[in-house]
């Protein structure tokens, strides 16, 4: 039982992660939070579904991370970086409108239906591991998030270029001054967040259902997290994305009346607690 | 600006400077301030049809939920994107309070009333601490909570879940019965009573002592703190106020309405109110009640096409990117070229 709900939402989690780092990832180098990215990340589960379709699932976790780095670097050029003299908030609310557009798209292709997506032959059954019986996708789920988020690790903290998005995240203006280009690091961490929902969006397809308001569902979640794992913190995001999912499940099983309600629950907590959330994110104004 | 400039101007271009700019002619501002709410008052009812009547309250409805969202976000930098919550919610309170705890309909609004008041206390005292982006994400969250919330199956007894609640309104609110309220002609008077006194309270509180403070601490929220000044109360008196406007708006709607549905406590409402107030123009309080007369007719323009969500992304990316001024700032500032314009020919002459 326990093990179940560890399991559960480990594999929540692991979808979280990927989209809340992306959130951090960005907002550390450029100081906007972007409520695009559940649009983002509803393209890539519907263009995952499309692809799907034709070449098969493992062909569409190839391709869509791909084709959703190159709007990552569109959203880059046309969209953060004209804006850059303008104050963050104002850019945040760009990039909502921007995702509000993108997801009326996306609809107005594919319609107001929920679709969904088979997981491939060899993830569709499920493993007795210690007499429980659990699905294939949801562990292949839990080794993406967590390889994702290994990697993410080893990058920021083993390349150089990890050590300028952490040296321009920790301050911005010397990071300049000694000769960091801040905007080359940011078309990178731009297409690697958007590459990142991407995964993310594929991934969904056969855990949880395609339906239009996921972005909303989704972008919702992240932000929680993001403010929990205190803003621009990337292990807060991970630590926090983590909390959320264990909530998130054990919610659905103990109190299933109000499971809704509990992510929201555990965030006016934390805000009476720890106003500037769990970790050490860039205290900023 | 020159003096001999204002005789010149239109009462409407007084008007918007009586709230967006400053003024140098203050009886005479007065004076075309009162023929325009008069004339406002009156004229619709007299020329307008019923459909448009309907359409003019919805926007003057949104125009005040649009103000709420413009005044946080020129006096303290914060931008609410959970506004619906409290416009739907005292909606539904009262709809609650009518069918389930058989309140008269004055001790309804009250109880309603007073019950959003207090949640945006509450609310407000854990979030206007936190950094601007902060404070969006968490009124996205909190919007969302309430809205998920009222859908819980636990709950579908008292908020009717997906159906929503008809009013049943026996009695009278303030000498107004269920269908003067229904009423659109009658109900533009109180919905234009609404919204100028709501303008009238906002613009007040901006150019008063409080208004400055928000703006210095939207400036520099360290050096008001080490001046010796108190940053949080201002902030969160300033949240509270700005829902006060929100409720009455969301009263107003059921009242007119007669039903609430949860879609009026969506983000789609939300983002709305802040399009509305964009498109008006965020400073002053002409602006956003302007733009949610214009966005209540766009709506019905494109809404029948499906377009309004898709349109409503485009008009936040078109005004914050190129107005950023709003129709009013923009309106004002072509004024303002037109008129030193016209007193520099008068002096050369």
């Amino acid at each position: 039982m326990i093990a179940l709900l560890i399991a559960n939402s480990l594999a929540l989690a692991s979808l979280l992660i990927m989209l809340a780092s992306g959130l951090a990832l960005i907002y550390g180098l450029r100081d906007v939070i972007n409520f695009g990215h559940g649009a983002i990340y509803m393209l890539g589960a519907y263009l995952g579904y499309t692809v799907a379709l034709v070449g098969g699932f493992w062909l569409a976790l190839v391709v869509v991370p791909i084709l959703l780095a190159f709007l990552g670097i569109a959203f880059e050029y046309l969209a953060l970086r004209p804006l850059q003299s303008r104050s963050h908030i104002e850019v945040a609310l760009v990039t909502l409108g921007l995702g509000i557009i993108l997801g009326q798209i996306i609809i107005f292709f594919y319609g107001g239906v929920a679709r969904s997506v088979d997981a491939p032959e060899v993830l569709s059954g499920s493993v007795t591991v210690m007499n429980l019986s659990y699905p294939v996708y949801r562990i292949f789920l839990i080794v993406m998030g967590l390889g994702s988020c290994a990697l993410l690790a080893l990058w920021l903290r083993f390349t150089s270029s990890g050590l300028y998005v952490r040296a321009v995240s920790q301050d911005p203006s010397v990071a300049r001054m000694m000769g960091i280009n801040a905007d080359r690091l940011s078309l990178l961490v731009t297409s690697l967040s958007a590459a990142f929902a991407g995964i993310a969006g594929v991934l969904a397809g056969p855990y949880l259902s395609i339906d239009p308001g996921m972005d909303v569902t989704m972008i919702v979640n992240c932000l929680i997290i993001v403010v929990i794992g205190g803003t621009g913190s990337i292990g807060g995001a991970i630590v926090a994305a983590l909390l959320f999912g264990l909530v998130q499940v054990a919610g659905s099983v103990f109190l299933p009346n109000i499971a809704a309600l509990v992510p929201y629950i555990l965030l006016m907590a934390v805000l009476l607690i720890a106003p500037r959330g769990i970790g050490r994110g860039r205290v900023l104004n | 600006m020159n003096d001999r400039t204002t005789t010149a101007e239109s009462p409407r271009a007084a008007a918007i400077g009586a709230f967006g700019g400053q003024s140098s002619r203050m009886p005479l501002t007065i004076v075309a301030v009162a023929i325009v709410f008069v004339v406002g008052a009156v004229a619709p009812t007299r020329f307008a049809g019923d459909f448009v009547l309907r359409l003019a309250n919805e926007g003057l409805l949104l125009g005040m939920l649009a103000l709420s969202v413009a005044f946080l976000m020129s006096q303290a930098g914060l931008v609410a994107l959970g506004a619906a919550s409290v416009y739907g919610g005292a909606g539904l309170l009262f709809a609650i309070a009518m069918s389930q705890w058989d309140l008269t309909p004055m001790s309804a609004v009250c109880a309603s009333f007073l019950i959003i008041v207090v949640y945006a206390t509450v609310l407000g005292a854990l979030i206007v601490r936190t950094n601007p982006l902060a404070f969006m994400m968490l009124t996205l969250a909190a919007g969302e909570m309430i809205s998920h919330g009222v859908m819980l199956e636990g709950l579908r007894d008292y908020t009717g879940g997906a159906d929503g609640l008809v009013v049943n309104f026996k009695g009278s609110i303030l000498g107004m019965e269920a269908a003067d309220f229904a009423n659109p002609a009658r109900f533009w008077l109180v919905a234009w009573v609404a919204a100028w006194l709501a303008g009238l309270a906002l613009w007040t509180v901006g150019r008063s002592r409080l208004g400055a403070i928000l703006r210095a601490v939207r400036e520099n929220e360290e050096r008001m703190r080490f001046s010796g000044f108190d940053t949080y109360l201002p902030r969160l008196i300033a949240y509270v106020l700005v829902n006060v406007v929100a409720a009455v708006s969301g009263l107003l709607h059921v009242l007119n309405a007669g039903f609430v549905s949860p879609e009026s406590l969506g983000l789609s409402v939300s983002t709305n109110a802040l399009v509305a107030a964009l498109m008006g123009g965020i400073a002053g309080s002409v602006g956003p009640i302007l733009g949610g007369l214009i966005f209540s007719f766009a709506q019905d323009e494109f809404g029948a096409r499906g377009l309004t969500q898709l349109l409503t992304g485009i008009a936040i990316v078109l005004f914050i990117v190129v107005f950023p001024r709003g129709v009013v700032g923009g309106l004002w500032s072509v004024v303002q070229l037109q008129a030193r314009a016209l007193s520099g020919r008068r002096e050369t002459s």
